[in-house]
């Protein structure tokens, strides 16, 4: 559940006029792809305080407020697992990066770094991403760092839901052998395996833990990275490891059984090589299915067919991008995707349910009845990068499309008798 | 007696290595597949939409193009009902061979990052030619490809186009008669590789310093050799051949306008400096590569006749690609009554093999501003207009009868996502056909998985 949610709600229902027009909106005449079924249907969405309450594919429910969608594709809101959206403002500018810590390790929350006002947001809104998975960079441990999930309305009051995954890396490293940092993954999830409730009970008897354990020492846990680790193993706490080497693939998965983890694997440039394991194993991935470039020696069975051939196999898939910035290119790599074989409905789940399923994000990621209304009506094939959103509603709020890139194109093509600087 | 001898062994030597050409193309086509296509819609790269037309290539050019063409028992008929035909894609900006896949330390060699000016560097001597990239881009339709060095320096080193026809040594890869390029870069990559070691260039203004330093010294170089050139053949006995300087010669190259200069630089403001420092010392400026600002200038950049190689959507890296506008490219195209040369480049292993769905995005932001641009011109941003840029227009780039029969056959509109190339052919040659199954490896994708199969079978 989303922290603020009812809390924003109620703010804008108490002082915005215009909310409470558009808190109770119908979406008539819409081809609707719900993230859930693999075809389309047309239907009429009706939306009340930005809840989706009624789904008719016959009669226009009555609403204040009617948007035509003159039967266009709607999609929900696409969902980007793997982004550093509100963490990282100009790559190459560490003063704009919060990805990063000193101190703490694997109790490393970027949560409260999330800056709604960056431009990299209603960039990614105006390209169908309603909300987003926020990951710090790998810290120096194998598995550590925390990522946030992000509702992407730029509200300062912000909607988000805190600590949802932990992340890792598993892989060659150039500093030291992959069977090492196996070991030491492995002896990291014993350690917190061996924490009971009474270890955890207070600061001092977690301080004690840390002095008792020669990893823990070693390795310089805080009170924080001990708590992520028991969560970890006792919350069912998401654990998305990057690596991509189809050997390295079942030596996850062998941890996961062993430590009954909630993994999800990310890159997996070589999962078409142990597509049974992963499949018998339940193990989602986050994949860029664009990506067929043999990067490392890691890598070396990258193929454009593996999205198609995992998604036959029967995996769930999310999808990512390997640049920064454009989140929203994950519907030109589900476009690809398409291309190469994968269904249109999963690729569009891909973009929507598989991430909320995956993360428990119980009332997003799907247009049905009781989910947050993140809708996006698209100018035509949402997978086709030159169809834009027409509208974009995030919790039902007809949110603005401009963006300083868009001003930017106004100030050099309009107005052009002033100076630059005067135009728009 | 003995002497003479002597002496004309020597001669025979001099003249030998005077007129050896070192590095020259020694490319050759594969077996042409004369062809006739029958019924495709055709973006022919001069900015023309033909549909329901045929096409036929033969002995490795364009023979003819036209509605009900006849055919003879030489050519192979392809039904191309539906589908779509374009020239082959032309990457102006690829660094593939220099900075090769697997990305390791060993076969990076795009940046001579030691020195801010190596005009001295050629990226052909770089080139690993078993890079496992070009099939891929090869599958995006890609039969041309300029791979420059990188951007750590003022002044990078000199590109080269080559055809994407995969082979043992770089010479047999080249592009016959392609003219040199030379690789300068602007903006935070120098002063960023230098400053950090303390040593100039530190600042944008430095960076200018350094490029106008080097100018005055190859005018130098350029007026003793022109000097020693206009001598008649008597003078030049008596005198001395200024002395060979790799790094001279490059620049000297420019001066004499025989080499493009391909300019990475991202700020319009930087640009507009660079335009007159190309101007100060009279040599052109071929294109601004990256360029995410070229619409604030793109004016400026039409009227100097100075193409931007461009994204379609890449930018906050850093801080001069902060500003990307994704009309970018249409703004460019339109500038002075449409007379602005745009180019969709890559950059990148993965773009490289998508370009025709980057103009797409660019198209699309481009009728969005408002601007009224047919696919039929904007297939040209990556096509003819790379194919002028790297100075082999005259031999590739567009479906004119008597060019190269560098040609892709699609199976849907190219513009559109779900497009694929189905068949790719260099020079009149079928180089990958997606039916057949042809398609080439490198020695790289050889058993490197399983020893008796290739890397991937797509």
């Amino acid at each position: 559940m989303i922290k603020n949610k009812f809390l924003l709600a109620f703010v804008i229902l108490s002082s915005n006029a215009v909310f409470l027009e558009s808190s109770n909106l119908v979406i008539k005449n819409a081809e609707i792809y719900d993230g859930i079924e693999n075809n389309s249907y047309q239907g009429h969405i009706l939306i009340n305080d930005g809840v989706i309450s009624k789904i008719s594919k016959t009669t226009v429910p009555y609403a204040d407020k009617v948007y035509d969608a003159k039967g266009k594709i709607i999609t929900p809101g696409f969902i980007a697992p793997d982004t550093q959206l509100g963490i990282v403002e100009i790559g190459a500018l560490s003063v704009t990066r919060d990805d990063e810590a000193s101190i703490y390790n694997i109790g490393f929350s970027i949560h409260d770094a999330f800056n709604p006002n960056s431009v990299l947001i209603p960039w990614n809104r105006a390209n169908g991403i309603t909300s987003a998975i926020t990951l710090p960079r790998n810290t120096s441990s194998p598995i550590g760092g925390l990522g946030s999930f992000f509702i992407l309305d730029s509200n300062l009051d912000i909607s988000s839901e805190a600590d949802i995954a932990m992340i890792g890396r598993f892989g060659g490293s150039g500093s030291s052998s992959r069977a090492e940092t196996l070991a030491l993954i492995d002896d990291m999830l014993s350690f917190a395996s061996s924490l009971d409730k009474k270890d955890m009970s207070s600061d001092a008897s977690i301080d004690e833990v840390i002095d008792d354990s020669s990893l823990a020492s070693h390795m310089d846990f805080k009170l924080r990275d001990v708590k992520a680790l028991y969560r970890l193993i006792n919350g069912n706490l998401p654990l998305i490891i990057k690596t991509h080497r189809a050997s390295d693939i079942i030596k996850l998965i062998e941890l996961k059984n062993t430590y009954n983890l909630n993994l999800i694997i990310m890159g997996a440039q070589e999962a078409s090589l142990v597509v049974d394991e992963i499949v018998e194993n339940n193990i989602p991935l986050i994949v860029n299915p664009i990506n067929n470039i043999p990067n490392s020696f890691d890598e070396l069975a990258s193929n454009i067919n593996m999205t198609p051939i995992l998604e036959k196999a029967g995996a769930t898939l999310m999808f990512n991008v390997s640049r920064s910035h454009n989140y929203h290119l994950i519907r030109q790599g589900a476009g690809v995707a398409v291309a190469n074989g994968m269904s249109y409905g999963g690729a569009i789940k891909a973009l929507t349910s598989n991430v909320a399923k995956t993360f428990n994000f119980n009332d997003r990621g799907s247009i049905k009845v009781g989910n947050m209304a993140d809708i996006v009506v698209w100018e035509a094939d949402p997978l086709e990068p030159s169809s834009m959103p027409e509208k974009v509603f995030i919790n039902g709020v007809d949110t603005d499309l401009t963006t300083r890139s868009t001003r930017l194109r106004d100030r050099y093509i309009r107005d052009l008798e002033k100076p630059n600087t005067y135009r728009n | 007696m003995k002497n003479i001898y002597i002496f004309l062994y020597f001669f025979c030597v001099f003249v030998v290595a005077e007129n050896y050409k070192p590095f020259e193309s020694t490319y050759e086509p594969l077996p042409p597949t004369n062809t006739i296509f029958r019924n495709a819609n055709i973006y022919d790269g001069e900015g023309n939409e033909l549909n329901n037309t045929d096409l036929i290539i033969k002995d490795g050019k364009i023979v003819a193009i036209g509605v009900d063409l006849p055919s003879s028992i030489d050519l192979i008929e392809v039904d191309a009902s539906g589908k779509w035909i374009t020239p082959g894609i032309i990457d102006i900006h690829s660094h593939m061979g220099v900075y090769p896949a697997p990305s390791v330390r060993t076969s990076s060699d795009g940046n001579e990052a030691t020195s801010p000016v190596t005009a001295e560097v050629w990226a052909e001597h770089s080139i690993w030619v078993q890079d496992p990239q070009y099939a891929l881009a090869l599958k995006g339709g890609v039969t041309t490809f300029h791979v420059l060095p990188g951007s750590a320096n003022l002044i990078g080193g000199r590109g080269v186009t080559a055809k994407n026809l995969q082979r043992n040594t770089i010479n047999s890869m080249k592009f016959p008669d392609a003219p040199h390029s030379l690789k300068m870069a602007c903006g935070e990559n120098p002063k960023r590789v230098y400053g950090n070691r303390g040593q100039m260039p530190s600042t944008r203004m430095g960076n200018a310093a350094g490029y106008r330093k080097s100018w005055i010294k190859a005018q130098g170089y350029l007026s003793k050799l022109d000097e020693y050139e206009a001598k008649s053949d008597e003078a030049k006995e008596l005198s001395y051949k200024p002395t060979r300087d790799l790094e001279l010669e490059t620049l000297a190259g420019v001066l004499r306008d025989e080499i493009l200069v391909h300019n990475h630089c991202y700020r319009a403001d930087e640009m507009a400096t660079m335009i007159e420092i190309a101007k100060e010392f009279n040599y052109k400026i071929t294109a601004f590569h990256h360029a995410v600002e070229a619409y604030k200038v793109a004016d400026l950049l039409a009227e100097n006749n100075i193409c931007a190689a461009l994204w379609a959507d890449w930018w906050g890296f850093k801080h001069e690609a902060y500003d990307m506008v994704q009309a970018n490219i249409a703004i460019v195209d339109q500038a002075r009554n449409g007379t602005g040369c745009a180019i969709v480049h890559s950059d990148d292993e993965i773009g490289i093999q998508h370009l025709n769905v980057e103009a797409a995005k660019a198209l699309s932001a481009g009728i969005k501003a408002g601007y009224d641009i047919s696919k039929a011109r904007a297939i040209n941003w990556i096509t003819s207009n790379p194919a002028k840029a790297a100075g082999i227009y005259n031999q590739t780039g567009s479906l004119k009868v008597g060019k190269n029969a560098d040609v892709v056959l699609w199976s849907k509109n190219p513009f559109s996502i779900y497009a694929l190339a189905e068949k790719v052919y260099i020079d009149g040659a079928i180089a990958f056909d997606r039916s057949s199954g042809l398609e080439p490896s490198s020695d790289f994708d050889i058993g490197i998985i399983n020893p008796s199969k290739n890397r991937i079978e797509e």
